[in-house]
């Protein structure tokens, strides 16, 4: 029997719905819907491009920062020789990890353990989020919505003392990490390619993985297995990967948005095609050696993608780590770049905790003439047709009505808010 | 007590901001999500909309736009029935306060009760029961503070807009650690320096805008005027006017005085203040000082 049901799908930084079309208990099709839209680009239109450090942190609360450093970015991008201390670049780098960092905590704990009925004490979720939240102010003014970072570096000196601060916390953090989410040494843990091991340790994580495995659903979620990442730093390649093949070379030029009937967010594709952004597509470019073995046997599953975005915390860590232990305080915060120039456009691209975050912008007599935000939600919840699929809409279907839907949707953490900027 | 919290346009910055709250967990034992938009709750949205029983203090949060439906029901509907019944009603953040960011992205869009600083009117009924705690997000330490003493029945004295004075009676601009260069009218100010003030050049309006940025601290370590950072105003009315990064000024002098501060009384104190070279205020900080 054919059957039509709307849901509402809640708590993912606003709310989308999902209509199921079922065919013999299977979703035969589902549409995702985002109902509301804000209207950050238009409010943007006509002013000076510097206000965009203001507005943009507030396009989200949760990934609020990724936004500052993509507008600071294609701000940034505007000129043709700005210069930008190691110091200023490492310190936004810093940030905006700590942001990743809080995020995937946040996911894990409020999001993916309640859907596996899984308890947890609440300062799992809570103690890292507030000490990450302490790391970024101590930097940069206050999280969340700050608008530190400004063209040509930031806009506070960094004294010791707020270092030392960081790196206290940084402690702190790894410890909460493993007595929380696994109980494992960071470099080993990185190292590790081994499900059965990660799954004999103590800690959060093993328990949220062996409950999918205990309740066989480590193959649902399924999706295109096409996976993209525009950012690029030392943590993460760009390139687009289908399966394990690799192309590291992308160009936006392919970039195509178009909008969606009955939806306020707009579908993105690359070369005509969905790719799927995130901790996962991350993994899968760097090819890290757990996040591959479970690609290896349950393909771009609910079980990878949960354990890909886990595992990116260790990775985070260590990455923060050595940024801190690298930053030179007697480098200037800010160069002075000089006025923006009048006419220009900019690109300002971002690994955000949910995946590639792009920020474009036209300069006309000063002001900003047009801007674009391309957001994670939009490439993994874009809607398709029934013949080309989005890479959410893909993972649903299939699905008996049994199977945890919720789950294989948030597992890829929408945010709705962004994606109705 | 029972909170019910509705969002309507919002980046749930405000919610994001509450769970930085250092005794969070503690606090929270005294009250009740009857709905929340990030923690577990007592209902799910859709009974929300289907209707609950018990509502004490209302929560709204984000800006209200005509004819909004979020899921089945006209948003602003939802938020008069239970607006009607909740004993309190507390406004977070300037978008349901004034209308905020958002409420320029659109037609029919505003705060619960205003426009920018314009009572609009359409839900004056409820206008005796509402607090207004803006701020872009409000800090953590207001809402908490704010929601703790309503419960307790302790005295929350309003200000004319119906915020607590105990929070908005303050400027930005107390307790930041750059007032010396304010009050020494030293106008010099360079980005990514400890020292040096940025009222006069970079659009800094602490000084005239109401919050407690500057004496509880943002995440209880720092903000965003102690980082370089200008405060953008984003308690007030009118947040976020244009141009937020320079000073406009009128014959060199900022336009926006200092609150409450006449023209002419600044003009005088200023005209003094420049008259003396202070040796301190013109070397870095870290300096040593000269004999």
């Amino acid at each position: 029997m054919a059957e039509v049901r709307l849901e509402l799908i809640e708590k993912i930084e606003g709310e989308a719905q999902v209509r199921y079309f079922y065919e013999e208990e299977r979703v035969d099709f589902a549409e995702i819907l985002f109902v509301t839209g804000r209207g950050i680009e238009k409010i943007l239109e006509g002013r000076d491009p510097w206000d965009a450090l203001t507005i943009n942190p507030r396009v989200c609360g949760i990934c609020g920062h990724a936004h500052l450093i993509a507008t600071v970015r294609a701000l940034e991008d505007c000129y043709t020789d700005l210069k930008l201390s190691p110091k200023a670049r490492k310190v936004r780098e810093l940030t905006l990890a700590f942001e990743l960092l809080q995020n995937h905590f946040k996911w894990f704990y409020l999001t993916i353990l309640p859907l596996l009925d899984l308890e947890a004490p609440r300062r799992s979720v809570l103690e890292p989020s507030r000490i990450l939240g302490e790391m970024i102010a101590l930097l940069a003014g206050q999280y969340p919505h700050n608008s530190y970072a400004i063209p040509g570096g930031i806009t506070c000196e960094i004294t010791p003392v707020d270092l030392h601060g960081v790196r206290q916390r940084h402690r702190h953090l790894q410890k909460l990490f493993r007595r929380g989410v696994i109980d494992v040494d960071l470099e080993a843990f990185v190292r590790c390619d081994r499900i059965e091991a990660m799954l004999k340790r103590e800690g959060d994580l093993p328990r949220a993985m062996q409950r999918i495995l205990d309740r066989g659903w480590e193959r649902l979620g399924r999706s295109c297995d096409r996976f993209i990442v525009f950012g690029h730093n030392d943590l993460f390649v760009a390139g687009k990967s289908i399966g394990t093949r690799l192309q590291k070379h992308l160009d936006l030029r392919y970039l195509r948005e178009s909008s969606i009937e009955g939806s306020r967010a707009r579908r993105v594709l690359y070369r005509e095609k969905s790719y799927e952004t995130g901790p996962l597509a991350r993994a899968m470019l760097l090819k890290t050696p757990l996040t591959k073995e479970a690609h290896r046997r349950y393909g771009d599953s609910l079980f990878s993608r949960i354990l890909a975005r886990v595992c990116e915390i260790p990775r985070l860590l260590r990455y923060t780590e050595a940024l801190i232990a690298s930053i030179d305080l007697s480098e200037s915060a800010w160069i002075d770049p000089g006025p923006l120039p009048e006419e220009a456009e900019g690109t300002g691209i971002v690994e955000a905790a949910r995946g590639s975050l792009i920020h474009r912008l036209q300069i006309k007599e000063g002001k900003i003439a047009r801007y674009r935000i391309v957001t994670p939600t939009q490439w993994n919840l874009g809607n398709g047709s029934r013949e080309e699929p989005g890479v959410a809409q893909s993972a649903l279907i299939g699905l008996h009505r049994e199977d945890p839907a919720e789950l294989v949707f948030k597992a890829f953490d929408v945010c709705s808010v962004c994606t109705t900027k | 007590m029972r909170l019910l919290w509705l969002s309507a346009l919002a980046c749930n910055g405000n919610a994001h901001a509450l769970l930085n709250y250092p005794h969070f967990e503690e606090w929270q034992e005294d009250f009740e999500w009857l709905y929340h938009p990030l923690l577990p709750s007592t209902h799910a949205f859709v009974e929300v909309e289907e209707g609950i029983e018990g509502v004490e203090i209302l929560i709204v949060d984000g800006t209200l736009e005509e004819g909004l439906v979020k899921n089945r029901l006209v948003y602003n509907e939802l938020l008069a029935r239970y607006a009607a019944e909740a004993k309190c009603i507390v406004t977070v953040g300037t978008c349901a306060t004034f209308g905020g960011i958002f409420a320029q992205g659109g037609e029919g869009r505003s705060g619960l009760h205003f426009s920018k600083e314009r009572r609009h009117g359409r839900f004056d009924d409820f206008w005796e029961k509402t607090v207004s705690l803006p701020g872009c997000p409000v800090q953590p330490e207001v809402l908490a503070g704010t929601l703790s003493m309503l419960r307790l029945g302790e005295p929350l004295p309003l200000d004319a807009l119906h915020r607590p004075k105990y929070f908005y009676a303050y400027t930005v601009h107390d307790g930041c650690t750059r007032n010396e260069y304010f009050e020494y009218k030293i106008d010099e100010h360079r980005f990514g320096a400890l020292e040096g003030c940025m009222f006069y050049e970079h659009g800094c309006q602490g000084t005239f805008t109401h919050g407690s940025c500057n004496k509880i601290l943002w995440n209880g370590v720092h903000s965003k005027t102690r980082a370089g950072t200008p405060c953008m105003g984003c308690t007030e009315p009118d947040f976020p006017r244009e141009t937020l990064w320079r000073t406009s000024k009128h014959m060199g002098i900022p336009a926006r005085m200092p609150l409450g501060v006449p023209r002419r009384a600044y003009l005088s104190l200023a005209g003094i203040a420049k008259a003396f070279r202070i040796e301190r205020f013109e070397r870095p900080m870290m300096e040593d000082e000269r004999g």
